[in-house]
């Protein structure tokens, strides 16, 4: 809401104030002022001027040679190129001396021979924002009325010396989108009585109206419309188009501006029709019907739905309600009677409809937030009142008003306690003061001993509770004055999640290992995850912004090669990245549940690992990534099983799932070369963790046993398996082959070997087994046993042969 | 007879300490041993002839021999301590190494900016007793707008531009609903002090101040006598926390639907400490947060009769808090996770 500071002078005295310190006030009393701008934007010494003769430059033939009579008795020689320049008229001229905005500065100067003692200006020229402004102010000089006086300083005869407030307005302080709104709040604020009438009073024409009215859905519950015939003048007055310039409204026609004006001064938005359009003389408010169609002001065909509103006559539509008029009953040079409408319409309704239209009028924004009741009619006689003066209309009859007794507003009654009020904000605002701020409000008051009745008016239908009264207090008397206590509350450990606390453990855990941490989007695409082919399908947003993000992501991997590949592309030759994130499942859509939601580490090492300068930088591998997997799932107390896995993502012959008790907690594997070329990351190596399934088996209770005090013995054998046979298998089968002994403290493969002296298809580990007893020290005999016991298990399960 | 025994001793002394000072290294030292007290050495064979002398020359001569043979080896062993000390030092400078060459390499992650700001934040608030709870991504229109007050086309749902899933469920603009379902879950229990951090979601387009997902904090606190005053006082706690001792806050009258009354909350500029500059564009103050008085409806929508209990809410973003602490200027170097520029959080 843009507001001109003028307008509000009018109404208020503000002599006292700059526009600046009026700014903060407003700021500080919750109504934030964006920014504090002069209308006048820099020009000095430009007079208003007559052109009294122009005749055509001899060496140019697009420049004139135009006598200026600037009030001063002398002529001034002065080359224009406006097409538009002429004699008899009057415009802005800027002197030799004069400034215009953008630090122009203007001096005599030379066209072709001939010396300029000036320049006539434009409305752009003057920093006025011609969008504001009719096309015909705009091209060419800017005219100006003829009576204003020569000679003197354009500024405030063009109503430049005005400030604009850029006011950003909270959604329920709509009864601040208009200037008499925002002078009862300024009023509150500076405690002193506005000067405007309370109501404006009718055109005094009797009669019937020559239109009838039918309301026929609950959503208008209140419609009135005032006829006027004739429209002798269509220019808008110079005052009226320079003040909706300041509050940022288009000058359209003289007709359109008055109502526009009259919503700005009241803010109840007014609509005119071309009353000869309207079949039958009667206007029909009512639902749309399906499949109805209406060509609005702006040329569009709108598809209207029975949701919304519309202004129609018996035969058809002629405007949608609230949010823009038909073309068909537009106000046009030849119209001669005009029906102007005021009426409430529901404000949700009318929200829906532009938003469905994807339309945000002036009029609808005000109707959505909802209006002053008490305007309706208010605002109705005021704009008759304005077209009488300014257009020359005359009222034809009384307004029709339907339904013909208004309700009064009510206003809204709340019981409030100053004792309370204090007690709630935490500061002893004294009760006159309280009473003060309700007063310089307009609301009513009925002071009790401790309970107040405090009357608010319609206009203010934010305000239903006592808290909203605690908060008019607080903000009028200033927030500032609330002081900073303790709360008084019981000392309590919080209560802490453990899953935060392992989520903190996992981070921590493998920054220190070189991992760095990412955050990235939920949102993401199926091609995006294609790849990956993750199971159910990718639940899709209504209205996504962009192809690349209209789905939730059903996986981390997406999601970290995007990462991966940005980083390589921009000069990193590889890292280690993990990020602790949802994925969003569902095993189709729409379905009957909301998606389920699963945290998901999700850990990614890609490109080259850098070690010491001096040493070679490699790629990473499967082992760097199993080695952290490992070693988090020590930090966190869990043993698990890493098995042979078949996703399509990852290698075939790379990839393990890790288990716990059979239940598959995560994954760890290099990617599949095409995977790894369709992310442009290359050769990289993924793993992830299924938090929901990992967390609950971590533990970080320790139960020491004592440290054995008879030595371990260890043996070393290498045997030739065939390449199938996974190492594991050997560890599992010699613990299982020892497990009644309980000599076997610890199984460890220490290197794995093919080529010479291996057989084709074989391989050669090497394995350290530790022999130990708690309570003696084991005789090699005892041990050899153990050791042939283990040879034989692995000779009749893998065909193991011991490698002489 | 003795005389020339005595000489040739003597000259043998002089003649092995002579060059004995002459050997230079262990194995020149080596050789003298071998040489000066060896078995085939002058001593030895002085030593061997003894048997054909009269025991009183015997016994003189073989004192005699003793003495010189123990004063070679006391000087031996001292030039071998001597040399010794001098081979170590030589060694010891010929492993001098180039100490200003890198160490290897211990890989070194970092934890993404904005988890830092999420923890510190956390680690503030439960020191002052609040717990830390988690809620649902996905979430309904119910919990994320209804029930804070906000039904459907109410105009201050434009203040956040949703992204549904379908009708109904969408995902959650602010991490607010968890105010709900906080307080469903206490079941009028009092006090209530929980901090709620997590992802939110709003159809903004990503610019250097607007991102589609960022990450909020939400606190709620709730029991009887709760005041606004106390809200002050619990952030002003918060930012000195986070920010330093001198810090301060402002309130700023505001508007949301789910608190009244509302506020805006103002620190002292970062930058500038409260001498205007750009960064606060000359007033000395930048918004880090919103926050209010819990909306009595809200109170009573979740269960907690709002004639009795009164309560405040706050909101913060995780990434502003981020770019303030760290001086980033545009939202996005959030998300682009270069490691150039998570690297450079390896000590924070
Ligand atoms: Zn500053």
């Amino acid at each position: 809401m843009r507001a001109s500071y003028k307008w509000l002078a009018e109404y208020l005295d503000l002599a006292d104030l700059s526009p600046a310190e009026l700014a903060d006030r407003l700021t500080s009393a919750g109504l934030a002022v964006d920014a504090v701008e002069p209308l006048n934007r820099g020009v000095e010494r430009v007079v208003i001027g007559k052109i009294l003769e122009v005749r055509p430059h001899p060496q140019a033939d697009r420049l004139k040679i135009c006598q200026v009579d600037v009030g001063r008795g002398e002529k001034l020689e002065i080359v224009c190129g406006a097409p538009n320049a002429a004699a008899g008229l009057v415009v802005p001229v800027a002197l030799p001396g004069a400034r215009l905005p953008g630090g122009v500065e203007i001096r005599i100067a030379e066209f072709r021979g001939v010396s300029s003692h000036g320049m006539l200006c434009s409305a752009d020229e003057l920093g006025i924002e011609t969008r504001y402004l009719p096309k015909r102010d705009v091209e060419g000089l800017l005219i100006l009325p003829e009576d204003l006086p020569l000679g003197e300083d354009v500024v405030p005869h063009l109503h430049l010396d005005d400030v604009v407030f850029d006011l950003d307005l909270t959604p329920n302080r709509s009864d601040c989108l208009s200037i008499r709104g925002l002078v009862h709040e300024l009023s509150a604020i500076l405690r002193r009585p506005h000067r405007f009438p309370a109501s404006v009073p009718g055109p005094g024409a009797s009669g019937e109206c020559p239109i009838e009215v039918r309301l026929e859905t609950p959503r208008c519950p209140r419609y009135e419309a005032q006829v006027l015939e004739g429209i002798a003048v269509r220019e808008t007055p110079l005052w009226m188009k320079m003040r909706l310039l300041a509050m940022g409204v288009r000058s359209i026609d003289l007709v359109v501006d008055v109502t526009n004006y009259v919503m700005l001064e009241w803010g109840q938005p007014l609509h005119a029709f071309d009353a000869d359009a309207i079949a039958h003389g009667t206007i029909v408010v009512r639902q749309a019907r399906e499949g109805e169609r209406l060509v609005t002001l702006d040329g569009q065909e709108r598809a209207l739905t029975p949701d919304m509103i519309v202004i129609a006559d018996p035969e058809k539509a002629i405007g949608l309600a609230g949010v823009m008029g038909g073309e068909n009953s537009e106000i046009t040079p030849s119209t001669r009677r005009i029906a102007l409408e005021s009426a409430r319409f529901d404000g949700a309704s009318i929200r829906r409809t532009g938003q469905a239209l994807s339309l945000r009028s002036e009029a609808q924004q005000r109707f959505e937030k909802g209006v002053d009741p008490a305007a309706v009619s208010n605002a109705l006689h005021r704009a008759t009142e304005l077209l009488v003066q300014l257009a020359g209309s005359h009222p034809v009859g009384a307004p029709r008003r339907v339904p013909a007794e208004a309700d009064a507003p009510k206003p809204t009654v709340i019981s409030f306690s100053p004792r309370a009020c204090a007690r709630f904000l935490g500061v002893d605002v004294p009760e006159d003061e309280m009473y003060a701020c309700f007063e310089s409000l307009g609301f009513g008051v009925a002071r009790g001993e401790d309970e107040w009745r405090v009357e608010v008016p319609a206009r203010r239908s934010d305000v239903q509770l006592p808290a909203d009264l605690y908060e008019e207090v607080a903000r009028l008397y200033g927030y500032h004055h609330i002081p900073a206590t303790s709360m008084r509350l019981p000392v309590e450990a919080p209560e802490s999640s453990d899953d935060l606390k392992l989520v903190r453990k996992v981070r921590r855990a493998l920054v220190d290992w070189g991992l760095c941490e990412v955050r990235t989007y939920a949102l993401t695409s199926p091609e995006a995850e294609a790849p990956v082919a993750p199971s159910g399908v990718a639940v899709p947003l209504l209205r996504p912004m962009s192809d690349d993000r209209r789905t939730l992501r059903r996986h981390l991997l997406p999601s970290l090669a995007e990462v991966a590949r940005y980083n390589l592309a921009h000069q990193v030759s590889g890292g280690a990245i993990f990020e602790v994130g949802k994925v969003f499942l569902a095993a189709s859509w729409p379905q009957d549940a909301l998606p389920e939601e699963r945290a998901v580490l999700g850990m990614l090492w890609f490109g080259e690992r850098e070690g010491h300068p001096f040493e070679r930088p490699r790629p990473y591998d499967f082992y760097d990534a199993k080695g952290v997997c490992d070693a988090l799932l020590a930090r966190l107390g869990i043993q698990v099983a890493y098995r042979v896995s078949h996703h399509a993502y990852l290698h075939p012959g790379r990839q393990a799932s890790i288990e716990v008790g059979g239940v598959m907690v995560g994954t760890v594997g290099e990617l599949h070369p095409d995977v790894g070329d369709r992310y442009e990351v290359g050769r990289a190596v993924y793993a992830e963790f299924d938090l929901g399934r990992l967390f609950p088996l971590a533990s970080s209770e320790v139960r020491v046993h004592s440290i054995p005090r008879h030595p371990a013995s260890r043996r070393d054998l290498a045997v030739v398996v065939p390449l199938g046979v996974e190492s594991q298998a050997l560890v599992d089968e010699a613990r299982r082959t020892l497990s009644e002994r309980g000599v076997l403290r610890m199984v460890r493969v220490f290197d794995v070997y093919t080529g010479v002296g291996v057989p084709e298809g074989h391989k050669s580990l090497a394995i350290a087994l530790w022999f130990q007893r708690d309570e003696r020290t084991l005789t090699d005999a005892e041990i050899d046993d153990a050791v042939k016991a283990v040879l034989r298990a692995w000779e009749t399960a893998f065909g193991a042969k011991l490698r002489s | 007879m003795s005389d020339t025994w005595r000489h040739e001793l003597e000259a043998i002394r002089g003649e092995a300490l002579a060059s004995l000072a002459l050997a230079s290294d262990s194995k020149a030292l080596n050789e003298w041993r071998v040489e000066v007290l060896g078995k085939k050495s002058a001593l030895g064979q002085m030593s061997r002839q003894m048997g054909g002398l009269s025991p009183d020359d015997r016994r003189v001569l073989g004192e005699a021999l003793n003495r010189v043979r123990q004063e070679l080896e006391q000087a031996w062993r001292a030039r071998q301590a001597e040399i010794e000390a001098k081979e170590k030092a030589l060694r010891l400078e010929r492993e001098r190494i180039d100490v200003t060459l890198p160490g290897r390499d211990v890989p070194l992650g970092a934890v993404h900016p904005i988890s830092r700001v999420i923890e510190d934040i956390e680690d503030i608030f439960t020191s002052l007793g609040f717990s830390v709870v988690e809620g649902p991504e996905v979430e309904t229109d119910h919990y994320n707008f209804e029930l804070l007050n906000i039904p459907k086309d109410h105009p201050a749902r434009d203040m956040q531009d949703t992204f549904y899933l379908t009708d109904e469920w969408l995902l959650r603009t602010h991490t607010s609903p968890m105010q709900v379902r906080t307080m469903e879950r206490m079941r009028g229990r009092t006090p209530i002090r929980v901090i709620v951090p997590g992802r939110v979601y709003r159809r903004d387009e990503d610019d250097a101040t607007h991102s589609h997902q960022f990450t909020q904090i939400e606190g709620l606190v709730v029991d009887e006598g709760i005041r606004m005053s106390d809200l002050k006082g619990t952030l002003e706690a918060f930012a000195k926390a986070l920010f330093g001792p001198s810090q301060r806050v402002r309130l700023r009258p505001s508007y949301f639907p789910f608190t009244e009354p509302s506020c805006e909350v103002d620190l002292v500029c970062v930058s500038c400490g409260g001498a205007g500059c750009r960064m606060c564009k000359g007033t000395g103050w930048i918004e880090i947060l919103g926050a209010g008085m819990v909306h009595p409806r809200v109170l009573d929508m979740s269960g907690y009769d709002s004639s009795r209990y009164t309560g405040f809410a706050f909101g913060l973003g995780a990434e502003r808090i981020a770019m303030l602490r760290y001086g980033i200027s545009d939202i996005r170097m959030l998300y682009q996770n270069d490691l150039r520029f998570l690297r450079q959080f390896r000590h924070a």
